[in-house]
């Protein structure tokens, strides 16, 4: 039994410890990418990937029957809320022309908004 | 309860204009005895009361999603998305690591399910998962219009429209009404029509 509880404290902290590691690439990611639009993709995904090795991490350190339901309920709503977020910000990204200095290399959007002005 | 006069704020349940949804009232109540982290009859009682007047406050449209909840389909799409997540988030970390020409592309993927809850959650799911995020989302034609990272690898497109209709099958099997599961299974709309 105390053998079983080390070794669920020892996968839990490594999880916690992949779960900040990813949360990082995420920041690197979001320094290094050059505009709002791919920016979004290292801030928004790697943390959530990260999210859910943190609480799976904390999961294994609590080992107990309620708090594992509101980690589930955490990761519930973080998979829930955050699209909803990144969508507004890409949105609001793309139609104030921020795609980058490069351009982009297909475009299928950009003919149906212009077909919505005309009308 | 059942068959007084129905007139504004009267708690009808049944046949005619549902006003208090108990599927929503069950969710709150668990919501809230989750968030006080501990099961007793008073957290319960107090979830129930607040679920109530939360429900008679802001009273929501009645509206039907077409919701049905497939347990097997739900483990399958859950696992499918952990994977999803674990392999792409390597390929983003690559592209942070590798600073080479980023060029993206922004690609229309037309959906084959028409429902309102199909499209929103499998929006939902393909931008938690790294590679592609929704910047647009027609609802009259079920297009969702996908940001792609990394677009000059000549597969990249047609890779990212392939996995977003493989997870437009998974939510409809999960998620989905029998007619949305068939419609899911019907070979993809139009294959990549340009080279």
């Amino acid at each position: 039994m105390n053998a079983l509880a080390e070794t669920a404290d020892l996968i839990g902290a490594l999880l916690l410890f992949l779960g900040c590691l990813q949360s990082l690439l995420g920041v690197i990611g979001m320094l290094r990418f050059p505009d709002v639009l791919a920016r979004s993709h290292a801030a928004t995904k790697p943390q959530t990937l990260g999210m859910l090795l943190v609480l799976a991490g904390v999961a294994l350190r609590l080992r107990h029957g309620i708090d594992l339901g509101t980690l589930a309920l955490i990761a519930f709503f973080q998979f829930l809320t955050g699209p909803v977020a990144s969508h507004l910000v890409a949105r609001s990204a793309y139609r104030t022309g921020q795609t980058g200095s490069r351009g982009l290399l297909r475009d299928d959007l950009d003919p149906q908004l212009s077909d919505e002005e005309q009308r | 309860m059942s068959d007084r006069p129905s007139h504004r704020g009267t708690l009808r349940i049944g046949s005619g204009r549902r006003v208090l949804d108990l599927p929503l009232i069950a969710w709150l109540t668990v919501i809230w005895v989750l968030l006080w982290g501990t099961l007793s009859w008073a957290n319960l009682v107090n979830g129930v009361l607040v679920a109530v007047v939360v429900c008679l406050a802001f009273p929501l449209p009645a509206v039907d999603l077409g919701l049905r909840l497939r347990p097997l389909g739900i483990l399958r799409l859950v696992a499918c998305l952990l994977y999803d997540m674990y392999s792409s988030s390597l390929s983003v970390t690559r592209q942070i690591f590798t600073r080479g020409p980023l060029r993206a592309a922004v690609v229309a993927v037309p959906l084959r399910c028409r429902s309102d809850l199909m499209l929103t959650s499998t929006a939902v799911a393909v931008s938690n998962v790294p590679g592609g995020s929704v910047i647009e989302v027609r609802r009259a034609t079920a297009t969702l219009f996908l940001h792609v990272l990394d677009a000059d690898d000549p597969g990249a497109i047609a890779a990212a429209r392939r996995s977003v209709w493989r997870t437009e099958e998974l939510v409809a099997r999960a998620f989905g009404t029998a007619e949305d599961i068939a419609l899911a299974a019907r070979p993809a709309p139009e294959e990549e029509q340009s080279p």
